[in-house]
Protein backbone atom coordinates (compact mmCIF):
# COMPACT_ATOMS: atom_id res chain seq x y z
CA UNK A 1 0.00 0.00 0.00
CA UNK A 2 2.70 2.42 1.12
CA UNK A 3 4.99 1.47 -1.72
CA UNK A 4 2.22 2.19 -4.23
CA UNK A 5 1.58 5.61 -2.76
CA UNK A 6 5.27 6.52 -2.74
CA UNK A 7 5.54 5.39 -6.36
CA UNK A 8 2.66 7.67 -7.35
CA UNK A 9 4.21 10.60 -5.42
CA UNK A 10 7.57 9.90 -7.04
CA UNK A 11 6.02 9.87 -10.49
CA UNK A 12 4.24 13.13 -9.71
CA UNK A 13 7.53 14.81 -8.70
CA UNK A 14 9.27 13.43 -11.77
CA UNK A 15 6.50 14.75 -14.03
CA UNK A 16 6.67 18.15 -12.35
CA UNK A 17 10.44 18.27 -12.81
CA UNK A 18 10.20 17.28 -16.47
CA UNK A 19 7.51 19.87 -17.28
CA UNK A 20 9.60 22.49 -15.44
CA UNK A 21 12.49 21.80 -17.78
CA UNK A 22 10.81 23.24 -20.84
CA UNK A 23 13.15 24.95 -23.31
CA UNK A 24 10.82 27.90 -24.03
CA UNK A 25 11.69 30.82 -21.72
CA UNK A 26 8.85 31.98 -19.50
CA UNK A 27 7.91 35.51 -20.56
CA UNK A 28 5.47 37.83 -18.88
CA UNK A 29 4.71 41.52 -18.77
CA UNK A 30 5.98 43.32 -15.69
CA UNK A 31 5.29 46.71 -14.14
CA UNK A 32 7.43 49.61 -15.43
CA UNK A 33 8.55 50.39 -11.89
CA UNK A 34 9.79 46.98 -10.92
CA UNK A 35 12.31 46.21 -8.21
CA UNK A 36 15.99 46.51 -9.19
CA UNK A 37 17.57 43.40 -10.69
CA UNK A 38 21.15 44.60 -11.02
CA UNK A 39 23.34 47.38 -9.65
CA UNK A 40 23.49 48.93 -13.13
CA UNK A 41 21.32 51.79 -14.31
CA UNK A 42 17.88 50.37 -15.06
CA UNK A 43 14.77 51.74 -16.82
CA UNK A 44 13.02 52.56 -13.54
CA UNK A 45 16.01 54.69 -12.48
CA UNK A 46 15.82 56.64 -15.71
CA UNK A 47 12.05 57.11 -15.38
CA UNK A 48 12.42 58.41 -11.82
CA UNK A 49 15.20 60.76 -12.85
CA UNK A 50 13.19 62.25 -15.71
CA UNK A 51 10.18 62.77 -13.43
CA UNK A 52 12.29 64.33 -10.68
CA UNK A 53 14.09 66.69 -13.08
CA UNK A 54 10.86 67.79 -14.75
CA UNK A 55 9.22 68.51 -11.37
CA UNK A 56 12.27 70.35 -10.09
CA UNK A 57 12.55 72.53 -13.19
CA UNK A 58 8.84 73.36 -13.34
CA UNK A 59 8.73 74.41 -9.68
CA UNK A 60 12.00 76.40 -9.57
CA UNK A 61 11.55 80.09 -8.65
CA UNK A 62 14.37 81.21 -10.99
CA UNK A 63 12.64 79.58 -13.92
CA UNK A 64 9.35 81.25 -13.01
CA UNK A 65 11.05 84.68 -13.07
CA UNK A 66 12.70 83.98 -16.41
CA UNK A 67 9.57 82.57 -18.01
CA UNK A 68 7.19 85.25 -16.71
CA UNK A 69 3.98 85.17 -18.71
CA UNK A 70 5.73 84.13 -21.94
CA UNK A 71 6.41 80.63 -23.16
CA UNK A 72 10.11 80.80 -24.02
CA UNK A 73 11.57 78.60 -26.74
CA UNK A 74 13.69 75.81 -25.32
CA UNK A 75 16.03 73.22 -26.82
CA UNK A 76 17.19 70.09 -25.04
CA UNK A 77 20.72 68.92 -25.69
CA UNK A 78 21.35 65.18 -25.20
CA UNK A 79 23.03 64.52 -21.84
CA UNK A 80 26.69 63.52 -21.90
CA UNK A 81 27.31 59.94 -20.86
CA UNK A 82 30.46 59.82 -18.73
CA UNK A 83 29.90 56.27 -17.52
CA UNK A 84 31.25 52.95 -18.73
CA UNK A 85 27.70 51.71 -19.27
CA UNK A 86 25.84 52.15 -22.55
CA UNK A 87 22.84 54.40 -21.88
CA UNK A 88 20.63 55.90 -24.58
CA UNK A 89 20.96 59.55 -23.56
CA UNK A 90 18.85 60.79 -26.48
CA UNK A 91 15.93 58.72 -25.19
CA UNK A 92 16.27 60.34 -21.75
CA UNK A 93 16.23 63.86 -23.18
CA UNK A 94 13.24 62.92 -25.38
CA UNK A 95 11.30 61.82 -22.28
CA UNK A 96 12.23 64.99 -20.43
CA UNK A 97 11.22 67.16 -23.38
CA UNK A 98 7.87 65.36 -23.55
CA UNK A 99 7.14 65.99 -19.86
CA UNK A 100 8.12 69.67 -20.07
CA UNK A 101 6.11 70.14 -23.26
CA UNK A 102 2.98 68.78 -21.58
CA UNK A 103 3.32 71.29 -18.74
CA UNK A 104 2.60 74.06 -21.27
CA UNK A 105 5.32 76.32 -19.81
CA UNK A 106 7.73 76.19 -22.75
CA UNK A 107 7.80 76.00 -26.53
CA UNK A 108 10.40 73.71 -28.07
CA UNK A 109 12.71 73.56 -31.04
CA UNK A 110 14.76 70.50 -31.91
CA UNK A 111 18.18 71.18 -33.37
CA UNK A 112 18.77 67.47 -33.99
CA UNK A 113 16.12 67.37 -36.73
CA UNK A 114 17.39 70.50 -38.53
CA UNK A 115 18.78 68.37 -41.36
CA UNK A 116 15.34 66.92 -42.05
CA UNK A 117 13.83 70.43 -41.98
CA UNK A 118 16.26 71.52 -44.72
CA UNK A 119 15.44 68.42 -46.79
CA UNK A 120 11.71 69.19 -46.61
CA UNK A 121 12.17 72.86 -47.49
CA UNK A 122 14.53 71.96 -50.30
CA UNK A 123 12.01 69.46 -51.68
CA UNK A 124 9.17 71.98 -51.43
CA UNK A 125 11.24 74.62 -53.24
CA UNK A 126 12.84 72.48 -55.95
CA UNK A 127 10.80 69.37 -56.78
CA UNK A 128 7.95 71.32 -58.36
CA UNK A 129 5.28 69.43 -56.41
CA UNK A 130 4.42 72.14 -53.90
CA UNK A 131 2.44 75.31 -54.47
CA UNK A 132 5.20 77.93 -54.06
CA UNK A 133 2.82 80.32 -52.31
CA UNK A 134 2.39 77.71 -49.58
CA UNK A 135 5.95 76.36 -49.52
CA UNK A 136 7.84 76.96 -46.28
CA UNK A 137 10.88 79.12 -46.86
CA UNK A 138 14.04 78.87 -44.75
CA UNK A 139 14.88 81.58 -42.24
CA UNK A 140 11.56 81.68 -40.40
CA UNK A 141 12.11 79.25 -37.56
CA UNK A 142 11.97 80.29 -33.91
CA UNK A 143 15.26 80.78 -32.11
CA UNK A 144 15.98 78.84 -28.91
CA UNK A 145 16.14 81.28 -25.99
CA UNK A 146 17.22 78.69 -23.45
CA UNK A 147 18.70 75.22 -23.54
CA UNK A 148 18.91 72.28 -21.20
CA UNK A 149 22.05 70.23 -20.91
CA UNK A 150 23.73 67.91 -18.45
CA UNK A 151 25.73 64.78 -17.80
CA UNK A 152 25.56 61.34 -16.26
CA UNK A 153 28.53 60.24 -14.15
CA UNK A 154 29.24 57.10 -12.13
CA UNK A 155 31.49 55.80 -9.36
CA UNK A 156 31.99 52.11 -8.76
CA UNK A 157 33.47 50.42 -5.72
CA UNK A 158 33.97 46.69 -5.36
CA UNK A 159 34.80 45.07 -2.04
CA UNK A 160 34.86 41.28 -2.03
CA UNK A 161 31.55 40.01 -3.33
CA UNK A 162 29.82 43.40 -2.93
CA UNK A 163 29.58 45.99 -5.71
CA UNK A 164 28.55 49.52 -4.83
CA UNK A 165 27.53 51.66 -7.76
CA UNK A 166 26.73 55.37 -7.66
CA UNK A 167 25.19 57.34 -10.52
CA UNK A 168 24.60 61.06 -10.72
CA UNK A 169 22.48 62.87 -13.27
CA UNK A 170 23.17 66.61 -13.27
CA UNK A 171 21.30 69.10 -15.43
CA UNK A 172 21.36 72.84 -16.01
CA UNK A 173 19.06 75.28 -17.80
CA UNK A 174 20.93 78.14 -19.44
CA UNK A 175 19.63 81.42 -20.80
CA UNK A 176 21.26 81.87 -24.20
CA UNK A 177 21.06 85.68 -24.24
CA UNK A 178 22.44 86.41 -20.77
CA UNK A 179 24.49 83.25 -20.39
CA UNK A 180 23.07 82.83 -16.88
CA UNK A 181 22.24 79.45 -15.41
CA UNK A 182 18.57 79.63 -14.47
CA UNK A 183 18.25 76.22 -12.86
CA UNK A 184 20.44 73.29 -11.90
CA UNK A 185 19.65 70.06 -10.13
CA UNK A 186 20.98 66.56 -9.73
CA UNK A 187 19.61 63.12 -9.06
CA UNK A 188 21.74 60.59 -7.23
CA UNK A 189 21.22 56.85 -7.41
CA UNK A 190 23.19 54.38 -5.30
CA UNK A 191 22.86 50.63 -5.61
CA UNK A 192 24.53 47.66 -4.05
CA UNK A 193 24.64 44.07 -5.22
CA UNK A 194 26.25 41.06 -3.56
CA UNK A 195 27.27 37.94 -5.44
CA UNK A 196 26.23 34.65 -3.82
CA UNK A 197 28.95 32.57 -2.13
CA UNK A 198 28.20 29.63 -4.40
CA UNK A 199 27.59 29.63 -8.12
CA UNK A 200 29.09 31.19 -11.21
CA UNK B 1 -1.76 3.92 7.43
CA UNK B 2 -0.78 6.64 9.92
CA UNK B 3 2.50 7.06 8.02
CA UNK B 4 0.57 7.71 4.79
CA UNK B 5 -1.49 10.38 6.57
CA UNK B 6 1.72 11.99 7.82
CA UNK B 7 3.16 12.11 4.30
CA UNK B 8 -0.04 13.60 2.92
CA UNK B 9 -0.13 16.20 5.70
CA UNK B 10 3.49 17.16 4.95
CA UNK B 11 2.71 17.51 1.22
CA UNK B 12 -0.37 19.64 1.98
CA UNK B 13 1.67 21.84 4.35
CA UNK B 14 4.39 22.32 1.75
CA UNK B 15 1.81 23.23 -0.91
CA UNK B 16 0.14 25.67 1.50
CA UNK B 17 3.44 27.36 2.33
CA UNK B 18 4.35 27.64 -1.34
CA UNK B 19 0.99 29.23 -2.09
CA UNK B 20 1.38 31.66 0.81
CA UNK B 21 4.87 32.81 -0.13
CA UNK B 22 3.71 33.37 -3.70
CA UNK B 23 1.01 35.80 -2.54
CA UNK B 24 2.58 39.25 -2.11
CA UNK B 25 0.18 41.93 -0.99
CA UNK B 26 0.31 44.88 -3.42
CA UNK B 27 -2.32 46.98 -1.68
CA UNK B 28 -1.00 49.81 0.48
CA UNK B 29 -1.86 53.23 1.83
CA UNK B 30 -3.31 55.96 -0.34
CA UNK B 31 -3.78 59.67 0.38
CA UNK B 32 -6.17 61.47 -1.98
CA UNK B 33 -6.23 65.29 -1.76
CA UNK B 34 -8.65 67.55 -3.56
CA UNK B 35 -6.71 70.79 -4.07
CA UNK B 36 -9.86 72.80 -4.80
CA UNK B 37 -11.72 71.96 -1.58
CA UNK B 38 -8.81 70.83 0.62
CA UNK B 39 -10.48 67.51 1.45
CA UNK B 40 -8.11 64.64 2.13
CA UNK B 41 -8.97 60.96 2.25
CA UNK B 42 -6.54 58.44 3.75
CA UNK B 43 -7.14 54.77 2.95
CA UNK B 44 -5.06 52.08 4.65
CA UNK B 45 -5.73 48.91 2.67
CA UNK B 46 -2.81 46.90 4.03
CA UNK B 47 -2.82 46.02 7.72
CA UNK B 48 0.89 45.24 7.54
CA UNK B 49 1.74 48.66 6.09
CA UNK B 50 -0.66 50.41 8.48
CA UNK B 51 1.35 49.02 11.39
CA UNK B 52 4.59 50.36 9.89
CA UNK B 53 3.79 53.79 8.55
CA UNK B 54 1.31 56.56 9.32
CA UNK B 55 0.26 59.69 7.45
CA UNK B 56 1.21 62.61 9.71
CA UNK B 57 0.39 65.70 7.68
CA UNK B 58 -0.80 66.79 4.23
CA UNK B 59 0.00 70.27 2.87
CA UNK B 60 -0.58 71.67 -0.58
CA UNK B 61 0.34 74.81 -2.52
CA UNK B 62 0.82 76.03 -6.07
CA UNK B 63 3.99 76.91 -8.01
CA UNK B 64 4.18 78.34 -11.52
CA UNK B 65 0.49 77.56 -12.00
CA UNK B 66 0.93 73.86 -11.08
CA UNK B 67 -0.52 72.25 -7.95
CA UNK B 68 1.92 70.70 -5.50
CA UNK B 69 1.33 68.35 -2.57
CA UNK B 70 3.53 67.53 0.43
CA UNK B 71 2.68 64.44 2.50
CA UNK B 72 4.59 63.68 5.70
CA UNK B 73 4.89 60.00 6.59
CA UNK B 74 5.93 58.73 9.99
CA UNK B 75 7.52 55.36 10.72
CA UNK B 76 6.15 53.55 13.75
CA UNK B 77 8.97 51.00 13.71
CA UNK B 78 12.45 51.16 15.23
CA UNK B 79 14.10 49.60 12.20
CA UNK B 80 14.76 51.05 8.74
CA UNK B 81 11.80 50.81 6.39
CA UNK B 82 12.03 50.54 2.61
CA UNK B 83 8.95 51.63 0.69
CA UNK B 84 7.84 52.78 -2.70
CA UNK B 85 5.59 55.76 -3.31
CA UNK B 86 3.94 57.31 -6.32
CA UNK B 87 2.00 60.56 -6.63
CA UNK B 88 -0.45 60.67 -9.51
CA UNK B 89 -2.69 63.54 -10.62
CA UNK B 90 -6.29 63.75 -11.76
CA UNK B 91 -8.18 66.49 -13.60
CA UNK B 92 -11.50 68.04 -12.55
CA UNK B 93 -13.36 65.13 -14.19
CA UNK B 94 -11.42 62.57 -12.18
CA UNK B 95 -9.37 61.38 -15.16
CA UNK B 96 -5.75 60.51 -14.42
CA UNK B 97 -3.28 62.75 -16.28
CA UNK B 98 -0.41 61.00 -18.10
CA UNK B 99 -0.25 58.02 -15.71
CA UNK B 100 2.88 56.63 -17.33
CA UNK B 101 4.96 59.72 -16.49
CA UNK B 102 4.45 59.37 -12.74
CA UNK B 103 6.64 56.60 -11.38
CA UNK B 104 7.09 54.72 -8.13
CA UNK B 105 10.06 56.21 -6.27
CA UNK B 106 12.10 54.67 -3.49
CA UNK B 107 11.62 55.81 0.09
CA UNK B 108 13.92 54.82 2.95
CA UNK B 109 12.76 55.89 6.42
CA UNK B 110 14.95 55.40 9.47
CA UNK B 111 13.42 54.06 12.67
CA UNK B 112 10.75 56.32 14.25
CA UNK B 113 11.63 59.04 11.73
CA UNK B 114 9.33 61.02 9.49
CA UNK B 115 9.79 62.04 5.85
CA UNK B 116 7.95 64.41 3.57
CA UNK B 117 7.33 63.38 -0.01
CA UNK B 118 6.44 66.00 -2.60
CA UNK B 119 4.67 65.76 -5.90
CA UNK B 120 4.05 68.36 -8.60
CA UNK B 121 1.15 68.18 -11.04
CA UNK B 122 2.27 67.36 -14.56
CA UNK B 123 -0.26 69.78 -16.04
CA UNK B 124 -2.20 72.87 -14.93
CA UNK B 125 -5.33 70.69 -15.28
CA UNK B 126 -4.26 68.50 -12.33
CA UNK B 127 -6.46 69.36 -9.33
CA UNK B 128 -6.49 66.13 -7.32
CA UNK B 129 -3.42 64.28 -6.13
CA UNK B 130 -3.20 60.68 -5.01
CA UNK B 131 -0.23 59.33 -3.08
CA UNK B 132 0.16 55.57 -3.06
CA UNK B 133 2.61 53.93 -0.68
CA UNK B 134 3.44 50.26 -1.07
CA UNK B 135 5.80 47.78 0.48
CA UNK B 136 9.05 47.19 -1.39
CA UNK B 137 8.07 43.54 -1.75
CA UNK B 138 5.09 44.63 -3.86
CA UNK B 139 7.48 45.74 -6.63
CA UNK B 140 7.56 42.97 -9.21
Amino acid sequence: MNKGLFAILGMGFAAALITGCATTPATREVALDRAPITSKLEPQDVRRTVEKMAESLLSAPGVREAVGGNRPVLDVEPLKNRTTQHVDMVSITDSLRMQLLRSGMFRFVDKSTAGTDIEFMDAQANLGLTDQKKAIKPGQQSAAQMFLTGALTEMKTQVGRTTDQYFKFSMVLKDLRSGELLWADEQEIRKESTRPRMGF
Amino acid sequence: MSRVKGVLAAVALAAGLAALTGCVETAGTSVTTDHLTGNTLVLEDSTRLRDQIQVLRVNYDEVNGLKRVHVTLQSTKHRRLRMHYRISWFDANGMEIDPSTKTYRGLIIEGRDSMTVTGLANSPAGVTSKLRVRDLEAAD
